[in-house]
């Protein structure tokens, strides 16, 4: 058996799927090697991005860089290799009285993707996206040499990696900070909304709220659309929980992980099934307004509570589109996509409304602007190039762009945002289809 | 607890599985020929865990100065080290190839896993914990100078057991099958017949906490193994395994 480093490789979508190099290594001389002797890399961390983003001709798995190096319990400054998951982090760091800044809607991406795609989570408009709170992270770049990239030394880099999809160079290990929590729960309130004008208005009164996100019924139409209910959240302090919970506030209970365990036959999910489950989830709430207390599984990571739950979208896979519209079109931009998707009948399972506040200048590659972000999963089949084709036309017209991380076949126009990224050394299949498609 | 081969994927996963299951060691000892490597394990360890340990330089394919294990004392050895070297083709007839695999899965390896056992035995207490190998159930052409020396760590393990078990010492022989490892990696691997070191570490820490005699990592294995072994030999000489 002669070692053969290609294999296929595929990011959470599924699609597009791909034959490469993939290689893991877990001391810094024998990456500089894999760099000098390659072309075209891109590192790679969990493979919980969507699209053709972390897949290139050569791919760097981090998976083996996977240590922590130093937790500073006082101040709640942590350090680790860039392979390092948040749900390792999360792990030490909730019984200890920490929580992250900022999260995406999984756990299980690596510190490195966090901020190579700079992950905002429900809390953008009031604490931004993850690299607020990066101190510094160590590069590798294109000569092998490793430097520090922080606000002060080599800012350049610091603010190109960030956002900036690995075409910088690979990540190997990065310093953050964490704040403060007095339990692992969260005292949530979630409000039903009958339309658009209901949500939208929610949003703009729940702005005081550290957390905020609402999920919509897109295949509604005409006076029901935007349709949706709005989670609103704060870190429980342990005074407010009630008794059972207080006792072991930074304590949550194991729960079983169910796994999915085959790819579901494509029949399983169409507009039929998944306008009943729309329907199904609306419904499950009877009364206008919960308030309740939940733990943070529950409340940040709903889906990494099934094991690839992936499969469910068949062996054909699925994209998430996910864009954003500026805030003063954000509304009318809105109103226009959702009619279009609910037109289509190619309904989005999971469709997650979010306001993002303000843009970091500094973090210039990253996504987030502000405005109305919305996030749908849509199965691949015959009729979603269109779809997104039109969808993408809508973004345009009003000035929004695609989250990268998400993407597999948007207009360049909408996702070529990035700069000082240029390397041909770090190259992935996502940038060269963006560049290709635009000249 | 004493790790021998701290550099292996599974030994790491399994001290922290151990740690993970609330398992108390008041020092770890984390014999290496890595100590780059190793050492950043340590910090992990302590970072995650707070647990001390220790970092030991050992290359078994050197003299080995025991005076500096004075010292050391510990209820539970896991080892792990293993060597898979060239295989037959490129490096069946390479000299310094089948010695080094014949060294550092047995013949000096031995002596050190003794060494601990001595200690073991006085004590009259503790688990030795040593992974083998399915390649050591029957020589096949692919890779039977590395299976030949697993097979005979597994008789050593079995020995040992034996010897050791009215002295109140467990021995524990771990075979695993295909890993997803450093050792294995770019091989084109059966994703159904392959463990991650993850996956490995929680079957070997089962097999521990259960006392077993010997476990194979997937179930499937035990299985696949038993028709290894009783192929007839004229059939099983002309396959090409």
């Amino acid at each position: 058996m002669k070692p053969n480093f290609t294999q296929k490789v595929t990011n959470w979508g599924n699609y597009p799927v791909v034959e490469k190099e993939m290689r893991s290594e877990d001391s810094f001389k024998k990456i500089k090697d894999f760099v000098l002797n390659h072309n075209e890399i891109i590192a790679r961390g969990n493979g919980r991005c969507y699209g053709d983003a972390s897949l290139g001709e050569s791919i760097f798995s981090t998976k083996k860089l996977n240590k922590f190096i130093s937790f500073d319990r006082l101040n709640g400054v942590i350090e680790c290799e860039s392979g390092v998951l948040l749900s390792d982090v999360l792990e030490i760091a909730v019984p200890q009285g920490y929580f992250l800044y900022v999260t995406p809607g999984t756990k299980f991406i690596s510190v490195g993707g966090a901020i190579a795609s700079d992950v905002h989570g429900k809390n953008h408009h009031a604490e931004g996206c993850f690299s607020e709170y990066v101190i510094e992270f160590k590069l590798m770049t294109e000569s092998g040499d490793i430097i520090t990239c922080s606000r002060e030394e080599n800012s350049d880099k610091f603010w190109s990696t960030i956002g900036g999809m690995g075409l910088t160079g690979i990540i190997l290990t990065a310093k953050f900070k964490l704040k403060n929590i007095e339990s692992a729960y969260i005292r949530q309130e979630s409000i039903k909304a009958e339309n658009l004008d209901e949500i939208f208005k929610l949003f703009d009164e729940s702005e005081s709220w550290t957390y905020t996100v609402a999920w919509i019924d897109c295949l509604q139409k005409g006076k029901d659309i935007g349709r949706s209910i709005l989670m609103r959240g704060e870190h429980a302090f342990q005074h407010e929980l009630p008794q059972n919970l207080g006792k072991t506030p930074l304590r949550l209970k194991k729960k079983l992980q169910p796994t999915v365990p085959f790819y579901f036959p494509g029949f399983v999910l169409n507009a039929l099934t998944v306008k009943l489950f729309n329907w199904l989830y609306y419904k499950k709430q009877s009364k206008k307004e919960v308030k309740n207390f939940i733990d943070y599984e529950t409340f940040f990571y709903p889906l990494d509570a099934v094991n690839e739950w992936n499969k469910i979208y068949g062996k054909s896979g699925f994209i998430q589109y996910q864009m954003v519209i500026p805030k003063e079109a954000g509304k009318e931009g809105m109103k226009k996509i959702l009619e279009t998707i609910a037109k289509s009948g190619n309904g989005s399972f999971l469709a997650v409304l979010k306001l993002f506040g303000k843009h970091n200048p500094d973090a210039y590659n990253s996504f987030p602007m502000e405005g109305y972000t919305l996030a749908l999963d849509f199965k691949v089949n015959s009729k979603l190039k269109k779809l997104v084709d039109q969808l993408d036309g809508i973004v345009q017209e009003f000035g929004g762009r695609i989250y990268l991380t998400k993407d597999s076949m948007s207009r360049s126009s909408l996702t070529n945002y990035l700069k000082n990224i240029r390397s041909s050394k770090f190259v992935s299949l996502q940038h060269k289809r963006i560049i290709n498609n635009n000249s | 607890m004493i790790v021998l081969g701290s550099t292996s994927e599974v030994a790491q996963a399994f001290v922290e599985k151990a740690l993970q299951e609330g398992e108390k060691f008041e020092k770890i000892y984390l014999f290496t020929s890595n100590k780059e490597t190793t050492e950043r394990f340590a910090r992990h360890i302590d970072v995650k865990f707070l647990q001390q340990s220790e970092v030991i330089e050992l290359d078994l394919t050197k003299e080995i100065d025991y005076n500096r294990f004075d010292t050391i004392n510990s209820n539970v050895l896991f080892c792990a080290v293993g060597y898979l070297g060239e295989g037959t083709e490129e490096g069946l007839y390479d000299n310094k190839n089948t010695q080094r695999i014949i060294d550092i899965n047995y013949s000096k390896l031995v002596p050190v896993m003794n060494y601990f056992a001595h200690k073991f035995e006085n004590r009259r207490s503790g688990t030795i914990i040593g992974l083998s190998s399915v390649a050591g159930d029957r020589g096949r052409q692919s890779n039977f100078i590395y299976g030949s020396a697993k097979a005979a760590f597994t008789a050593y393990l079995s020995g040992l057991r034996n010897y050791l078990f009215d002295k109140k010492v467990h021995v524990l022989t771990i075979k695993p099958g295909f890993m997803a490892t450093k050792m294995t990696e770019g091989l084109p691997l059966n994703p159904k017949l392959t463990a991650s070191p993850r996956q490995a570490a929680a079957c070997i820490y089962k097999a521990f906490k259960k006392q077993n005699n010997v476990a194979y990592v997937l179930p499937v294995w035990s299985i696949i193994m038993l028709i290894i072994r009783n192929i007839p030999e004229f059939i099983f000489k002309k396959l090409k395994l």
